[in-house]
């Protein structure tokens, strides 16, 4: 009886953790926070994937770039972006995107450092920020949470940039696309139709694998929604910067096995 | 002397651009030496085929491993920072055509 209440227990708290994780504010969801190096002058770096992600795939900044898919994990440095590698392989002064010049991160000359050139990255009681997310995401679709990406891209309404000149290498999308028909671990559950198509639409095949998604058998048998919650495999993405894994229906588009179309929410 | 020392100074900080310090300023080209512009031509025509991967035969994969293998060393080449960053970028692209290699191995199974 007692094992029972503790095995009960331990798998309500899993389950917590699992479906009631905390969502951080819209304009503050996918914000990573790079505290390496922060001196009184320079504070943490908060980079906002909203505002990049319109403007880019994710393919050419966790591809081309080289960043890493864990704050922190990369090694960006002041010296690395005077160099052109990483922030600086855009923000170097000169480069343009449509009729935007890209401010120049971390720059000695002098002519760009400035406290409102460096407090644009390292915040300090000097930011503002030049783009606010109520503003910038106003006219943009709306899914349950925050933007939906996918419909402002359908709908022409941004235009995120796959190619980098000096930095990718011109390749076709991916023309082998197979769809997978993901089975559910439990017989309650429908299971997932997962898209390599729209996957591969902002991705590239080496984002995935095989770092996030190995081999068949350098993984485990199954993927529990446990190890989402905690960043692995669709987690890696959809716990931080994608739509977050709090509704089931957004994967598992005809929930549970009771409740019959795709009509169903959670 | 002292005081022409201090005026060549106070002079070189009004030349217009101050050019040593721009120099310290401009990015480093992606490639500065011949071994280096070697290096990015096979990176970029090996690791362009990763979209097609799975449209290429073993044999393909299998050399198209080889061809990244061969590049590992040649990073020592690299400046830092440059060799930081295309560490990470072949190991993508190495473990992506070992990938799709294995996983046509298992379905011949």
């Amino acid at each position: 009886m007692l094992l029972c209440g503790i095995f009960l227990a331990v798998t309500m708290i899993q389950g917590q953790q699992v479906f009631l994780q905390a969502v951080p504010p819209e304009d503050q969801f996918g914000d990573v926070t790079l505290n390496q190096r922060v001196t009184p002058d320079n504070g943490p770096v908060v980079f906002n994937h909203w505002l990049h992600r319109s403007k880019f795939t994710c393919r050419v900044c966790h591809v081309d770039v080289g960043f890493a898919m864990m704050a922190n994990g990369t090694g960006i440095s002041a010296k690395t972006n005077q160099e052109g590698f990483y922030c600086g392989a855009c923000h170097d002064g000169k480069r343009q995107f449509g009729n935007v010049t890209m401010f120049g991160s971390c720059r000695l000359d002098g002519v760009a450092k400035t406290d409102s050139t460096c407090s644009r990255c390292h915040l300090s009681s000097k930011t503002t920020r030049k783009y606010s997310y109520k503003e910038f995401t106003a006219k943009l679709p709306k899914a349950r949470y925050g933007v939906d990406w996918m419909a402002a891209e359908n709908t022409g309404m941004v235009k995120p940039i796959d190619i980098v000149e000096g930095i990718s290498i011109p390749k076709e999308r991916i023309r082998n696309r197979t769809e997978l028909a993901i089975r559910p671990q439990v017989e309650w559950f429908t299971g997932i139709h997962f898209s390599h198509e729209l996957h591969s639409k902002w991705n590239s095949c080496e984002l995935c694998h095989p770092d996030i998604f190995p081999t068949q058998k350098d993984r485990p048998a199954s993927i529990t929604m446990y190890q989402i919650a905690n960043g692995r495999f669709c987690g890696a993405c959809h716990v931080k910067v994608a739509f977050p894994v709090n509704g089931c229906n957004q994967c598992h588009a005809n929930g549970p096995r009771w409740v019959s179309g795709p009509g169903w929410v959670m | 002397m002292r005081k022409l020392a201090i005026f060549v100074s106070v002079l070189a900080f009004l030349v217009p651009g101050r050019p040593w310090v721009a120099a310290q300023s401009q990015p480093q080209a992606p490639a500065n030496s011949a071994e280096q512009q070697a290096f990015l031509r096979e990176f970029n025509d090996a690791c362009s085929q990763t979209q097609d991967a799975m449209l290429l035969t073993k044999d393909e994969l299998k050399d198209l491993v080889r061809r990244c293998d061969a590049l590992v060393p040649r990073l020592t080449k690299l400046d830092d920072t440059q060799r930081k960053v295309y560490k990470r970028r072949l190991e993508q692209c190495r473990g992506l055509f070992a990938y799709v290699l294995d996983t046509k191995k298992d379905s011949d199974k």
